[in-house]
């Protein structure tokens, strides 16, 4: 038995040498350093709570939590409610070569690096030479500023992020549906439900674990969103796109104040913890028939 | 098995000779890795390899440039020039950020640091000195912004590009007629291609010519308080007069992309932008026809200043400093200096090149000596000066898009400034 354990042990060891290397280190370093100021000359100094009461009261840090969230609430909830309708639309394929093909389809813009993704719709949102001018034009619409605009730049970049990741998530939620039991419909069929019925009885029931896993999945994707933003606007215009990460950038490699962007660092996992645990637990049931 | 093992041992037996055999006595190269973040500049960048060949031939040193991708640039200096492993030899960089904020930077012998001193035109003195010692090689005459009219649309509107206009009052005059509005009122065609997008800090160094013609400076003048500097009466004229080119007089647009894009499309018919933009223009929009004058002054002139003194600095962990400086040494003449920056078309630095025959053919020359005649503006080094712009752009592109008055845009701006100046 101590020899099965030991084996065991060696197996997980990798993944646990690399976690560890990889993500823990510098979540601790991260730690350390929010109570570190560098100062001139490249040396640390310890300074306990200051650089947490100074950050958490600089109104440019709250306008980027405020920047990030609003482009959080546009693209998850429209991510995954357009993932689950295109993957029940998909389920419903006979065909399994045209259902692998929209698949693909709809998976291929994951593939895609985000930057070049972000320099494609730049060009697209362009009020001169863009193609969605183009195309307003076209229907006699007016054209618009898209991202050089305060009031649209936040919903046209999530516009971006529900393109990148729609795909991915309508994967997830094919390989749910494909492993539900037929004869989970066959009865509710038997019951007298209609198809309504049996996507809000069964399938959304059933559906539970990989909706509120895609959803906290898509809600850190979109709070620790970057390349999409430093790569189009850099949190323009007038920082009407500036999120909480591209402010950590540039607090740490612009501005060199990396304890500053330490604390930005431990806010972003706490708050990521906090309503991922909080998230689990209202929404995550087990459902059985 | 038995035969396996043997055959095993064969090989490793037929093998080892080759590992083993000492490698054949080509001479040995050792190379200096320069790094750079203008990828603009590659026939600047390669003259160091060039260059690096021959001094390979006295000393047996290579140099190797490796050109990082400009955004996100501090990153990657960053993280090499702290973790030590992969950092380069010799890097491109602001004397007052790498020298001054962090401790990276190799002091230049004082024999190497007399004969730049003595060789650079006096305004460039301070360039790439930081608290008195000079660190840095500044690599960048010109690096001062003067105004690019694109003579075609000039003389469509009527004005004479021979005679450009002097004042701001007259260059307001002149951008109103070289704007175009279609029937719904939308520019198509701007007067001044206006920076407006990116980072703050490139929005502030587009603006400070216009603070300095009102008079105006971001800081004082030993750098230590932005409050009644960067929101003087004079700066809070000089961003009304900013905002009023986007929001009043819509001789600028925010519709448009760059300003360079804008200028080489000619939908903008004038930009103000530095001595590298000649080449940039000649490669990327040879049909535009264009001179290059000095900047209108206002209540005072704008002068040859610049919020980015590039410069070669040499890494003071570096292992092999002592042959970056010999390599530094062997190019810092006026005929490398010369061959360098004409291979990009960029301005020389040394002072003995300024009358050369390269430069006095230059479409920048004129301009250049009118700019150098203007006093001399106020200066920015400051080891914080990212952050400092950063919170002074934020202010200046709010007023751009209409977010508020210059007033309190920059009273909240200098309180800021303030902050970090004292932190």
């Amino acid at each position: 038995m101590a020899r099965q354990r030991r084996a065991g042990f060696f197996f997980v060891l990798p993944a646990l040498a690399y976690f560890g290397l990889v993500f823990l280190v510098p979540l601790v370093e991260s730690v350390i350093g929010s109570f570190y100021r560098t100062v001139p000359g490249g040396e640390s100094r310890f300074v306990g709570l200051r650089l947490y009461a100074k950050v958490l009261s600089d109104p440019t840090f709250w306008q980027a939590v405020a920047n990030t969230v609003s482009l959080l609430v546009m693209s998850v909830p429209t991510t995954v409610v357009l993932a689950l309708a295109v993957a029940l639309g998909l389920h419903r394929l006979a065909s399994l070569r045209w259902r692998s093909a929209w698949t693909a389809m709809y998976f291929l813009p994951f593939s895609v690096s985000l930057v070049a993704a972000a320099l494609i719709w730049q060009w697209m949102y362009d009020p001169i030479y863009g193609f969605l001018n183009h195309l307003l034009g076209q229907v006699g619409l007016p054209t618009q500023k898209w991202l050089q605009s305060l009031e649209q730049v936040r919903p046209s970049l999530a516009l971006v992020n529900v393109w990148v990741r729609l795909g991915f998530d309508t994967i997830i939620f094919l390989a749910a549906l494909q492993a539900i039991p037929t004869e989970y419909y066959e009865a509710a069929s038997i019951d007298g439900a209609g198809p309504a019925r049996a996507l809000r009885h069964v399938t959304l029931p059933l559906l539970n674990p990989q909706i509120v896993m895609v959803t906290m999945l898509e809600l850190i994707f979109n709070f620790k969103v970057f390349d999409t933003v430093y790569a189009t606007t850099q949190g323009g215009p007038a920082g009407a796109s500036q999120t909480v990460i591209m402010l950590l950038y540039d607090t740490a490699f612009k501005y060199f104040r990396l304890g500053d962007a330490s604390v930005m660092a431990v806010f972003v996992f706490v708050s990521l913890l906090l309503v991922t645990l909080l998230q689990w637990r209202l929404f995550r049931r087990q459902v059985e028939y | 098995m038995r035969r396996l093992t043997w055959c095993s041992l064969a090989l490793v037996l037929s093998v080892a000779p080759l590992v083993l055999a000492p490698a054949p006595s080509t001479p040995q190269t050792k190379k200096l890795v320069y790094w750079t973040h203008w990828e603009q500049n590659p026939e600047f960048n390669k003259f160091y390899e060039t260059r690096g060949k021959d001094f390979a031939q006295k000393t047996g040193w290579e140099v190797q440039v490796v050109t990082v991708p400009y955004q996100g640039y501090e990153a990657k200096y960053l993280a090499a020039l702290v973790g030590k492993s992969g950092a380069p030899d010799i890097y491109m960089g602001m004397t007052h950020h790498w020298c001054g904020q962090y401790d990276f930077c190799d002091r230049m012998p004082a024999e190497l640091a007399k004969t730049w001193d003595e060789n650079l035109p006096k305004y460039m003195v301070g360039v790439g000195k930081w608290k008195g010692a000079r660190y840095g090689i500044p690599i960048e005459h010109g690096n001062f912004q003067q105004m690019y009219i694109n003579v075609d649309l000039w003389k469509k509107a009527g004005l004479d590009p021979d005679k450009p206009v002097k004042t701001l009052d007259d260059w307001l005059a002149a951008m109103k007629k070289l704007t175009v509005l279609d029937a719904k009122g939308e520019t198509t065609q701007a007067g001044f291609a206006l920076r407006h997008k990116g980072h703050p800090v490139g929005i502030t160094d587009k603006f400070l010519p216009f603070a300095h013609a009102f008079g105006a400076r971001m800081l004082s003048p030993n750098l230590e308080q932005a409050t009644g500097f960067a929101n003087s009466a004079d700066m809070v004229a000089a961003l009304q007069f900013y905002q009023d080119l986007v929001q009043k007089h819509k001789v600028a647009s925010l519709a448009f992309p760059t300003p360079e894009d804008a200028f080489g499309q000619k939908r903008g018919a004038t930009i103000f932008r530095e001595s590298w933009f000649f080449g940039w223009v000649k490669k990327n929009a040879p049909d535009v026809t264009f001179k290059v004058v000095a900047l209108p002054c206002g209540k005072a002139c704008p002068g040859a200043g610049n919020l980015f003194p590039w410069t070669n600095l040499v890494y003071k962990n570096s292992p092999n400093k002592q042959a970056a400086w010999e390599f530094m040494r062997f190019i810092s003449n006026a005929k490398d200096d010369l061959d360098q920056h004409q291979a990009q078309g960029i301005l020389p630095v040394w002072t003995a090149n300024l009358e050369s025959g390269y430069v006095k053919a230059r479409p920048d020359y004129q301009s250049t000596q009118d700019m150098l005649k203007q006093p001399v503006p106020p200066e920015y080094y400051h080891p914080k000066s990212n952050e400092l712009a950063t919170a002074f752009g934020e202010a200046v592109v709010a007023a751009l898009y209409g977010k508020g008055q210059p007033k309190p845009l920059l009273d909240e701006a200098a309180a800021k400034m303030d902050r970090v100046l004292k932190d």
